[in-house]
């Protein structure tokens, strides 16, 4: 089955995601598949979290940080600002605590606190995987198209719905405990109903958030994700390893596309043995990716002779890619 | 927690019976109640907050949002965790 034949037969899947390791071709992959999706009339977004994102770079114009960015007609590309993501929580966390209490200024204590949590790493991660949650819930789009960072991030972000989840649970539940006894000591002292507990409902907001993305990146009718794999031996022994931890955080795998083929008209003629040997060493990979994951590779994309970088490069790379099978 | 010990109600000859059945009946258990409602509160805060005393539990992101409605709590709370412990704990 063919890359197009896959969209086009699966009209849902609307979530789109793109892994594998650094430098195989994702952002190329991802943007030259959100190119195609906009051409075919779909309004597309393609988005990245990687404080080092490639999008500015393959559509050669700084979109990091500004939203949705129109890029051609029905395509947005945007890259998501950690850093500035944070700053503007902190300071809505701040405006909160001051507008709830009348204080001047936020509390010495407090404030150290909202600057201490803010420089832990896990903030920043918590902060990317909040932004991804913003985008997926809103669903203004045809097409969510992620450009994810490397294999190992990419399986952390999966699964942190997974760990967040638990985690508001058990939260939830205690809060809710809480609760009856208030509910109880209420009762008993003749009082009306007690009031009701914000804390309680800012928990069930942040557990239906995560819940409604969880659901949405863990079902396979709705989203798609696609491992990019080039024909090298720790690539395709790498790319094993990730598809059976993906398995495990119920991740719907549903492909594999192999990028970098040396184009087949280099065999002939005289060439150096050393390109020789590069042929001979990718035809053998590429036996093994086929007996490997045999019909579920979808694309074989060539090798092109210069950087995918610019729409007019994308174009092409996208007609290879959809049209001429 | 300082309002729990003197139940506001008002309401003549009545109101006064109904204040001493329930301090004879009830009381005892509207204070427990409350009682454990506050160790929960705390064990609540040192779950959300744990980072002040240097026991991350929850993602810091989400225990930002939380925090604006704990900030009261926050002071007292600490001092509760930190200070020793002795034999006058058990009683009252």
């Amino acid at each position: 089955m063919s890359l197009r034949r896959v969209f086009e037969s699966q009209p849902d899947r609307r979530y789109i995601m793109f892994g594998g390791k650094g430098g195989l071709g994702k952002t190329t992959l991802s943007a030259t598949s959100a190119f195609w999706l906009a051409r075919q009339g779909k309004r597309v977004l393609l988005f990245s979290v990687d404080p080092q994102a490639s999008l500015s770079d393959i559509f050669q114009r700084d979109i990091f940080g500004q939203g949705p960015v129109p890029i051609v007609e029905n395509l947005w590309a945007q890259e998501v600002d950690a850093d500035r993501r944070i700053k503007d929580y902190q300071e809505e966390i701040r405006k909160k605590i001051l507008d709830m209490y009348g204080f001047e200024k936020v509390p010495e204590e407090i404030d150290n606190y909202i600057a201490a949590a803010s420089a832990e790493p896990a903030m920043e991660e918590s902060a990317i995987f909040d932004a991804v949650v913003d985008i997926i819930v809103r669903g203004d789009y045809d097409y969510y198209i992620y450009d994810l960072v490397p294999l190992g991030h990419a399986l952390y972000y999966l699964s942190m719905a997974k760990v967040y989840d638990e985690w508001i649970n058990k939260i939830t539940k205690l809060r809710e405990d809480m609760r009856q006894y208030d509910q109880v000591a209420a009762t008993m002292r003749r009082e009306d109903t007690v009031q009701e507990d914000q804390i309680l409902s800012e928990l069930t907001y942040i557990k239906e958030r995560i819940n409604a993305s969880s659901r949405i990146l863990t079902d396979k009718t709705r989203t798609a994700f696609f491992f990019v794999v080039v024909p090298e031996e720790m690539i395709i022994l790498d790319t094993k390893k990730a598809a059976a931890l993906f398995a495990k955080f119920d991740v719907p795998l549903s492909g594999y596309i192999v990028n970098r083929i040396l184009p087949a008209d280099l065999g002939p003629g005289t060439i150096p043995p050393y390109l020789q040997n590069r042929i001979a060493m990718q035809k053998k990979y590429l036996d093994d990716i086929k007996g490997a994951f045999g019909n579920e590779v979808l694309a074989y994309v060539p090798e092109m002779e210069r950087d995918v970088t610019g729409l007019a490069m994308i174009e092409r790379l996208a007609r290879r890619l959809f049209e001429e099978g | 927690m300082a309002d729990e010990a003197k139940p506001k109600k008002k309401g003549g000859i009545l109101g006064v019976f109904r204040d001493i059945v329930y301090g004879m009946s009830s009381h005892e258990m509207t204070r427990h109640a409350v009682r454990t409602r506050a160790s929960m509160e705390h064990l609540f805060i040192l779950i959300t907050m744990g980072d002040l005393l240097g026991v991350p539990i929850l993602p810091p992101y989400y225990s930002l949002r939380l925090l604006p409605y704990v900030t009261p709590q926050i002071a007292g709370w600490k001092r509760r965790m930190l200070r020793e412990r002795d034999v006058t704990d058990v009683l009252g």
